[in-house]
């Protein structure tokens, strides 16, 4: 419905025509007030969670960010430097794992695949995005830890032990590694799926161009494709690195819980999101409660700033090339 | 006019060649790609199928869990609790979600100027980026403290995560509707607000179902928002949404770190169960889809 | 055109009977839990080192007197938490409230209701149960200095045991726990290292090795992992047929967490603090100390002063002190003494509705 259409038969102007109708004033109202809330419980949740935080914001400042403590000194000291330097890890690694898996699969379902293999395996993919994390948590703990300590870890740190990320012996079987393989399984759906749809949508005529001047079809894909969605896929993959950041219950399950900074990846470790999924429930010091609330706000702030960045490329991509 | 034969061979030369075996590696890895995306869900589904099979019995699904010393012979115990809670819990959810989704799409997509609409659904796909432990984190600030936990609390924060999705599945299927429509009813004297709610609303009972389905499929599994509003639950089966409930979610969250491989096998049967309710709810949701756009999009 | 609007309706029907149907659902089960929610129903939470038994005293409650208990073993500081809170009707804490959190609670008392150990289970395969420890060893295993299970520190004190060579991988409680502020307080008793670095608490920062959620994650923890050690109660080590160490006492025996243990540790501390807490970690040199088991605690039970439930609470904590005892033998819990009785009702006289 363009413009035009809408100020023609909005409420001011059937007022203007002398039919007002008492119900299409309820009905915006209503629908207004439905469509608020969007707004409304972004402002509401930014205010609730840093009022809560604040007595942690005023005590330990900026260099909560610096320390790396949890209930030191009699439950007087918190700090998130090593949960943020998990969550960093954890995140980064396994985005970097995803990626060029997530970009292969994005190519092969929009430009490699046949149709009767596309309408198969485009639907698993999408499941896999949607099994729950908790599930994927419990076979992180009874199926990959095992694996992991058994035959991965170890045929890593034999063979890649000089790696400082390998360093160590992979004796448990929950540690950062197993973490960043089971964010890797939960980006990589959310990437893809975002990657096939730009792919789909680049016009067919750039790369038929690009096909009678003799390319390969990787070459249209290098040349033509990733060029053109270049923003896209930089958006999609903010937005899998923010569901990373994001997972609590599948990283509290496998990453051992610890307060420490350590190079290698069969260490144990702490995320943000998943600290406080493991400690809320036992807080028991207003301090405690507060700290957990301040890691929240790390979170928020984070993931405030990077969604609105990967929705504003999007629609800046949409707006240029017009898709949707 | 004849073509002269080309004194190059156009395909056998040694940079041609390169680049097709290029071309072939990176096919294949692409083609391998997917294929080990496909191997992970079959391995993970495989695993709790496989694992959670043994668990499902009759029992499972009547008798609530069970205390277990560790000596003498095992009561008989399931999950009857958790899936009742969850059942509950998602229910009022939804019932908590829909209208303001519906509300919403109905907003954005025929009542609101362009430049409002475009601002508030960056809103909604900002909030439905906000990690469900930051959400569940709001709830508990927010409702929960000084009352204490209730089913409908886990609902209220799972109706947050809800909303941008039905909201946004229904818009998709409102720009659908043709304009035609619309003023075809205008035409014949219905106000805006009947026009809305009895001609175009109807159409787009398709896109809701969807938008529902999948809603509901990614909250039954949600457990953070849980951790904090309905954590504090008991063994026997409630009904009563103002107190805390059992949940698939927290079940398997709980049984999953502990020793007891009965429980275990419990956790797995109760994934395998989560997995079922999900799969079934795509496929529904999948299908509602593909309906309501074929018909709409034929009737164009 | 008919057709068409007659096709139209029905989806929309459809969803319009299930929204009311599903409404009406949740309408019936409100009004019908509100009569259900007026039966008796004691909630509870907190610590998990005495969940054990209250699942005991739970089925045996409800048999005797028909009230229904829920316990939710979220760790001693999530008991006191929810207490403060005023989301349960008691709370279970291995670790006494400090002054701070008696302030917070706004009218709470805490009584001793169970006594029993916190043992130190290790899984190792191919080596014998009850393996020999000393405090110093346990202290430097947890502080990272103790890699490996064939340290000669260990097989010193085992002589005749094959141990493997394997590294030690300490696992501790993530979240606030009862449990750990009994393990710390021993380590402190038997390591200045620890004392001055990491020191007791509910929550302290340790220095190595994997953290787990709760009583029961820390035995799934250990379960799962070869070459673990961790301490919980030992109930727990019981339940789940893992091996627990025999810790050196300072009378030189090697005890272990058994009743015979657990009793002659009970005698190290007779007179309570004026918030009726006790420590008998590490008992001194006797004899009567002679089979003491080094890391034993009373657990104790945090109730309101002020309850709408003062009038179930009541009866249910004066069974638990006095007949639910007999329920603690056969799950490693040594009925309580009879000084810890008495004062227990004296202070329960406190409560009121």
């Amino acid at each position: 419905m363009s413009v035009a259409q809408e100020r023609a038969t909005g409420p001011a102007a059937l007022q203007r025509r002398g039919r007002f109708r008492p119900g299409d004033a309820i009905l915006y109202v209503v629908a207004c007030a439905a469509a608020l809330t969007g707004v409304v419980l972004l402002a509401l949740i930014t205010r609730e969670v840093l009022t809560e935080a604040w007595p942690a914001m005023q005590k330990f400042g900026l260099g909560f960010l610096t320390t790396q403590a949890w209930g030191d000194h009699h439950n007087t000291l918190f700090g998130a430097k090593s949960f943020i330097y998990g969550t960093v890890v954890t995140s980064f690694g396994a985005l970097l794992i995803a990626t060029p898996i997530s970009l292969a699969i994005a190519l092969f379902l929009s430009e490699l695949a046949p149709r009767w293999i596309r309408r198969v395996v485009a639907p698993l993919i999408e499941l896999l995005a949607a099994i729950p994390s908790v599930v994927l948590g419990l076979w992180g703990i009874l199926v990959l830890g095992p694996f992991v300590t058994g035959t991965l870890g170890p045929g890593l740190h034999g063979t890649l032990g000089w790696l400082p990320i390998f360093s160590t012996e992979p004796t448990v079987g929950s540690n950062m590694f197993a973490a960043i393989l089971i964010l890797t399984v939960m980006i990589i759906p959310i990437v893809s799926s975002i990657c096939r749809e730009l792919f789909a949508s680049v016009p067919q005529e750039l790369k038929d161009g690009a096909l009678a001047l003799g390319a390969t079809r990787w070459e249209v894909v290098r040349g033509v494709v990733f060029p053109y969605a270049r923003a896209g896929i930089a958006a999609a993959l903010i937005l899998g690195l923010g569901r990373a950041v994001g997972e609590a219950i599948a990283v509290t399950q496998v990453i051992g819980s610890r307060v420490a900074i350590n190079s290698s990846l069969f260490e144990q470790g702490d995320t943000l999101a998943s600290r406080i999924a493991g400690q809320y429930q036992g807080a028991d010091t207003a301090l405690q409660i507060a700290s957990l609330v301040y890691l929240a706000v790390i979170l928020l702030v984070f993931s405030l700033i990077a969604n609105l960045a990967a929705q504003l490329i999007v629609r800046r991509v949409a707006g240029r090339h017009q898709i949707r | 006019m004849s073509a002269q034969a080309p004194t190059a061979d156009l395909f056998r030369s040694e940079r041609m060649r390169r680049r097709r075996i290029v071309n072939w590696i990176v096919e294949g890895a692409a083609t391998v790609a997917a294929l080990l995306a496909v191997a992970v869900l079959v391995i993970v589904v495989g695993s709790v199928v496989s694992r959670g099979w043994g668990a499902l019995n009759l029992d499972f699904f009547t008798k609530t869990p069970a205390l277990y010393s560790g000596f003498g012979p095992r009561p008989a115990s399931g999950i009857a609790n958790a899936i009742i809670g969850t059942l509950i819990i998602i229910g009022i959810a939804l019932l908590m979600a829909l209208p303001v989704g519906i509300l919403t799409a109905i907003y954005l997509n025929e009542l609101a100027p362009r430049r409002l609409a475009g601002v508030l659904t960056l809103a909604f796909d900002v909030l439905n980026g906000i990690p469900a432990i930051v959400l569940g984190i709001f709830v508990f600030v927010f409702v929960v403290v000084g009352h204490g936990q209730a089913a409908w609390k886990a609902s209220f924060a799972l109706a947050i995560l809800m909303v941008p999705m039905i909201a946004r599945s229904t818009q998709e299927v409102l720009a659908l509707v043709p304009v035609s429509m619309r003023e075809a009813s205008l035409a014949l004297g219905a106000a805006k607000w009947r026009t809305t709610l009895s001609v175009v609303l109807p159409q787009a009972v398709g896109g809701i179902v969807t938008g529902a389905t999948l809603a509901t499929a990614r909250a039954a599994g949600e457990t953070a928002p849980l951790l904090f509003t309905s954590a504090l639950y008991s063994d026997s089966i409630s009904y009563d949404p103002r107190q805390p409930v059992a949940s698939i979610p927290m079940f398997i969250f709980t049984s999953a770190e502990q020793a007891d491989p009965v429980l275990h096998q419990q956790a797995w049967g109760a994934a395998a169960v989560l997995i079922g309710i999900i799969l079934i709810a795509s496929l529904i949701a999948r299908w509602f889809a593909d309906r309501s756009v074929r018909r709409l999009k034929g009737e164009r | 055109m008919r057709a068409f609007v007659t096709r139209r309706k029905r989806p929309l029907g459809v969803l319009t009977v299930l929204a009311v149907a599903v409404s009406a659902l949740v309408a019936i089960s409100v009004s019908g839990a509100q009569a259900k929610s007026n039966a008796g129903e004691l909630k509870g939470a907190g610590s998990s080192f005495v969940a054990p038994l209250v699942a005991a005293w739970q089925q045996k409650y409800q048999a005797a007197r028909s009230v229904k208990i829920s316990y939710n073993p979220i760790g001693s500081g999530g008991g006191i938490s929810a207490i403060t809170n005023k989301t349960v009707d008691f709370a279970g804490s291995d670790a006494p409230m400090t002054p701070d959190q008696f302030n917070a609670c706004g009218g709470c008392v805490q009584l001793p209701w169970a006594l029993s150990a916190t043992s130190v289970m290790y899984n190792l395969n191919g080596v014998k149960n009850n393996l020999h420890l000393t405090g110093p060893v346990i202290a430097d295993i947890y502080l990272g200095k103790v890699t490996n299970w064939n340290d000669s520190r260990i097989r010193r004190i085992n002589p005749g045991v094959s141990l493997p060579d394997k590294e030690i991988t300490p696992v501790y409680r993530s979240d606030s726990s009862g449990t750990s502020y009994n393990f710390t307080s021993y380590l402190n008793t038997v390591s200045k290292q620890w004392k001055s670095q990491i020191g007791s608490g509910t929550t302290v920062n340790w220095p190595k090795g994997a953290g787990a959620r709760g009583s029961s994650g820390v035995a799934g923890l250990v379960s799962r992992t070869e070459g673990a050690i961790g301490y919980v109660d030992v109930a727990y080590a019981l339940k789940n047929h893992l091996k627990f160490a025999a810790v050196q006492n300072r009378s030189k025996q090697w005890a272990r967490p058994g009743l015979v243990g657990i009793k002659a540790a009970s005698l190290a501390d007779r007179k309570f603090s004026p918030t009726n807490a006790l420590s008998i970690v590490n008992p001194p040199p006797g004899k009567k100390f002679r089979k003491a088991y080094p890391i034993c605690t009373y657990t104790y039970v945090i109730l309101r002063t002020q309850s709408n439930q003062a009038a179930l609470l009541k009866p249910f904590i004066n069974w638990a002190l006095t007949a639910g005892q007999a329920d603690g033998p056969q799950l490693i819990f040594q009925p309580i003494p009879k000084i810890v009785v008495t004062r227990g009702q004296a202070t329960l006289k406190r409560v009121h509705s």
